[in-house]
């Protein structure tokens, strides 16, 4: 840990130097990663990050600086740089930038894990890959496996925030992530791909718990009759029940991001883009029917993207993004809470020492119902059932998607039949939340990490949801 | 400079007797960078911050280590336990030993004095961009600049040590226009102002080019693709024409070898990490491998896959200068020029969409390279040579088998872009290809 004497010396010294606030976190992140390609070692590595990063708001305008030499010059040195530089460009403003006035934490905290991550063993992770590789050329029958990769990464995440107003927030995070890429292959019908990732916070059980080895292969088994008999999608329109894989990504996506209190004013416009959301439709737009209520919380125990504080010090808390079809309440930061006159809900979020905290998901899921799997599909005729996926992407705005089936099946007369090969999901945010007929309540969460900021910063996150029935739509077929 | 190598020096010297191999990589940056929104600024960030990175072999077990933390003491503590780990696995798959040091030509000219000296007030030249999109009268704009010094130390127990210094300059501009935005970048070595004017230039231009929206029905068009929407599907392409790409399975060159021909004769893609106008270059490779320029396509067939010499070894080839120790890289990419005049783009075009920005390019599948991409900024629907109007957020569905095959050409004029979507820089032509599937939904 650093020497919490040299955050409050920054922060002295930058309020000498004219600043209205001054934020300062020291964080590590720290880890070790072992990788393999069919069944053999690639390498084995670790990786180390730790230095201070200093956020500054003077004469109203907002200034960041880190460094990774942690000691008391350098760190008074990257005061002065962000304290300078945002003063330089404070005339370039026309509006000061001002935070909302928020009761900060005073707290620590870790997640508390049955086996450490520092007790791997990695003989252990070798033998999983391995057996991977071996037991997928033995029991595959009808695909090759020219590649199959398996790699296990532990990530412990140490911060500690001060800010010139009372905030003391001290967390340890540990987070273990498996992750593994198959090609499939047959000379007659080409190949398909499957990315697995398995990633929460907590310590060596999740790997019992998981059970990686057995989990693909028996994906991979489904997947090899999908590669080998799958058929064109129906052309006609049909019922869609989309899986919770999908599910997940795509509330992620489409209610999660336009909810993000910085997109939806601009503040992204560049890079991560913007939202269809705009600030008058909060509350009032009725973005899908009763069953479309997407929840935000950094608060789940074990998720991957867990936190009880933000980095601005704010308690985190779960948030309604879109509540039985109304878009609701939008994440925010101290700065966005200002502008729309509210309160943080704790969203703000930097990936390393060097980022900046800027506003984030953590884990976002779609509202489960309360039907069976078997309910859910049993009076359908004819439809298609989305299990996973590899192609998606959305707009800047948020409206108009794409999912492309991975593991996909026919549904005929309410039981699910012969796979289906690609089927693509295109549809905009509103054609999803209003077409939805039915939901069960399976519940699973899937890890991802997220994109955003310039420089780009990934942050970890699930997303996950029941599987969500849709009225009868258009899949897309592949042209050829 | 002389303080990296010093580092690095003594990490090799505490290192070396408990490995057979010992490769330090050490970068210090110190950059500004100014993000923009509603036409002021958001943020300024700024960084000091160096990454040390090792490479470690020990019989021929392969460990790579990062950190970005200057503590030596941090870094030796953490490879304490890489002995014993080195006896519990078994040897690397892809391993060959560090080569035999040899003479590298170092590349001249990639510092530039003005952009040290701006990185401490960028505000004029911040300026000099928003003005370039206000003259077309646009509600807003957003991006950022960038002034950055980098260098660059590479050590090894072979002998071999070289360090080297660039600076780095990288704007992006977005105008809005009511409903309607334009995106332009640049990336480079140099300040050039005209760039930067440039890039507000394009971006107001193309928020404002046309006001009018059109119906649009999914199906086969000619697709006219800006250098920024070329530019990303190109690094896309470069990624998987690194052989470690193809060694794990995320290649569409898995069923391709050199000689085979790959797309269009039109088409000729270089990697050049010896051009210091753009700021990728690099005299040596992550391995101390002397780089050098070479096609990765050339008139349509792939001729290079981008190696280190493990990959090369594996492969029964020489490196490529293009080491990454695990994952093989290119520098700087270059579209060689075509024929066509920017100024005549659209006129062979009968049907065809212009596709001015990109981004979420996402794969279905690696190995065949089916993937789509999602325009943003000015769509506009091209008729018998003219523009129609704004078609609005659309897809670009297909794979690059068919998109460099269908590959008209590409114009003479070209551009150096580099931004949040095109991450090597590049310098890039406009590019056709006809009979290219564009999506959007129905609902």
């Amino acid at each position: 840990m650093i020497d919490e004497s040299l955050l409050y010396s920054a922060i002295k010294h930058a309020s000498e130097l004219g600043a209205e606030y001054v934020e300062t976190r020291f964080q590590r992140d720290y880890g070790f990663s072992i990788s393999l390609r069919n069944g053999k070692i690639l390498g084995a590595g670790s990786s180390r990050k730790s230095g201070v990063g200093i956020r500054v708001l003077v004469n109203g305008s907002l200034g960041f600086s880190s460094t990774n030499i942690v000691d008391r010059e350098s760190i008074l040195e990257a005061v002065e740089k962000a304290v300078a530089r945002a003063k330089s460009l404070s005339s370039l403003r026309k509006n000061p930038i001002k935070f909302s006035t928020e009761r900060v934490g005073k707290a620590s905290y870790q997640v508390v894990v049955k086996r450490k991550l520092e007790d791997l063993v990695v003989e252990d992770i070798v033998e999983m890959g391995s057996s991977l590789y071996k037991t997928l050329t033995s029991e595959l029958a009808r695909a090759k496996i020219p590649v199959t990769t398996f790699s296990i990464e532990t990530h412990t995440q140490e911060k500690l925030v001060i800010t010139s107003e009372g905030a003391y927030v001290y967390s340890v995070i540990p987070r273990i992530y498996v992750d593994s890429n198959n090609v499939l292959f047959s000379p007659e019908k080409g190949t398909l791909q499957r990315m697995v990732s398995l990633a929460a916070s907590g310590g060596l059980e999740l790997i019992d718990e998981w059970r990686p080895v057995e989990t693909i292969v028996l994906e991979m088994k489904r997947l090899e009759n999908v590669l080998i008999n799958s058929v064109q999608p129906p052309k006609e329109k049909v019922d869609v029940l989309v899986g919770s894989e999908i599910v997940g990504l795509l509330v992620h996506e489409s209610a999660g991001h336009p909810m993000e209190a910085d997109r939806i004013l601009g503040r992204e416009a560049a890079q991560a883009g913007e939202s269809y959301v705009k600030p008058s439709m909060i509350g009032s737009f009725r973005i899908g029917n009763e069953y479309a209520t997407v929840i935000e919380d950094p608060t789940i125990p074990g998720s991957n993207g867990f936190y009880l504080y933000d980095d601005e010090g704010v308690p985190a808390r779960p948030r309604y993004l879109y509540k039985e079809g109304l878009i609701h309440e939008p994440l925010h930061n101290r700065h966005t809470a200002f502008l729309f006159g509210t309160s943080s809900n704790g969203a703000a979020r930097a990936m390393d020492y060097a980022s900046e905290p800027i506003i984030r998901m953590s884990n976002t899921y779609f509202k489960p119902g309360d039907m069976d799997f078997e309910e859910l599909i049993e009076d359908i005729e004819l439809g298609v059932y989305l299990k996973s996926y590899m192609e998606w992407n959305i707009d800047d705005v948020r409206w108009n998607q794409r999912y492309v089936g991975l593991e996909a099946y026919m549904i005929r007369n309410g039981e699910l039949a012969e796979p289906v090969r690609d089927p693509i999901l295109e549809i905009t945010t509103q054609g999803f939340y209003s077409s939805i007929v039915g939901v069960d309540k399976n519940l699973a969460f899937y890890p991802g990490t997220c994109g955003k900021g310039e420089p780009s910063q990934g942050v970890p996150v699930w997303f996950g949801g029941p599987n969500v029935r849709l009225k009868k739509i258009s899949l897309g077929v592949r042209a050829q | 400079m002389s303080m990296d190598l010093e580092l690095g020096r003594k990490i090799i010297e505490n290192l070396k007797n408990k490995f057979d191999e010992v490769a330090v990589s050490i970068v210090t940056r110190d950059n500004v960078m100014v993000k923009l929104w509603n036409t002021e600024p958001s943020v300024v960030q700024s960084w000091k911050i160096t990454d040390i990175s090792l490479r470690l072999a020990k019989d021929r077990r392969l460990f790579l280590l990062e950190f970005s933390t200057k503590d030596p003491e941090t870094l030796l503590k953490d490879v304490e336990q890489l002995p014993s780990i080195a006896k519990k696995i078994e040897e690397a798959e892809i391993y060959a030993p560090l080569p035999e040091p040899s003479i590298v030509r170092p590349v001249e000219g990639g510092i530039d004095p003005n952009v040290l000296s701006a990185r401490n007030e960028p505000g004029k030249l911040v300026y000099k961009m928003i003005d370039a999109a206000l003259k077309y009268n646009v509600d807003r704009v957003a991006g950022t600049l960038t002034l950055g010094h980098e260098t660059r130390s590479i050590l090894n127990s072979r002998g071999f040590e070289a360090s080297e210094s660039k600076t780095i300059i990288e704007a992006y501009l977005r105008s809005f226009k009511g409903e309607f935005s334009g995106h332009w970048a640049y990336g480079g070595t140099k300040l050039d102002e005209s760039k930067l004017v440039e890039v507000g230039d394009r971006a107001g231009y193309l928020a404002t080019v046309s006001n009018k929206k059109v119906e649009f029905t999914p199906g086969k068009y000619t697709v006219v693709l800006s250098p920024l929407v070329v530019g990303n599907l190109i690094n896309y392409l470069t990624f998987m024409a690194s052989a470690m790409a193809v060694i794990m399975g995320f290649s569409m060159f898995l069923k391709y070898k050199p000689g085979d021909r790959v797309a269009a004769e039109a088409l000729t893609l270089l990697d050049k990490p010896r051009d210091t106008t753009l700021p990728g270059f690099a005299s040596f490779d992550d391995e101390g491998v002397e780089t050098f320029d070479k096609p990765i396509i050339e008139n349509g067939r792939l001729v290079n896959l981008l190696h280190n010499v493990s990959t090369a070894s594996k492969m029964g080839v020489k490196s490529t200068g293009n080491a990454g120790w695990m994952f093989p890289r290119s520098w700087n990419l270059e579209l060689s020029p075509g024929e066509l005049s920017e100024k005549d783009l659209f006129k062979d075009v009968d049907k065809g969409v212009f596709f001015s920005n990109n981004w979420y390019t996402r794969y279905q599948n690696y190995a065949e390279g089916v993937f789509s991409t999602v325009s943003r900024d000015a769509t506009l629907y091209v008729e018998n040579g003219e523009v129609v109007g704004q078609v609005g957020r659309v897809r670009l569905s297909t794979s690059f088998p068919i998109l460099l095959t269908n590959t008209t050409g590409c114009t003479r004029e070209r551009y150096d872009v580099m931004w949040w979507e095109v991450r090597t820089p590049s310098r890039i032509p406009y590019l056709v290809a006809r009979e290219i599937m564009v999506t959007r939904p129905e609902i």
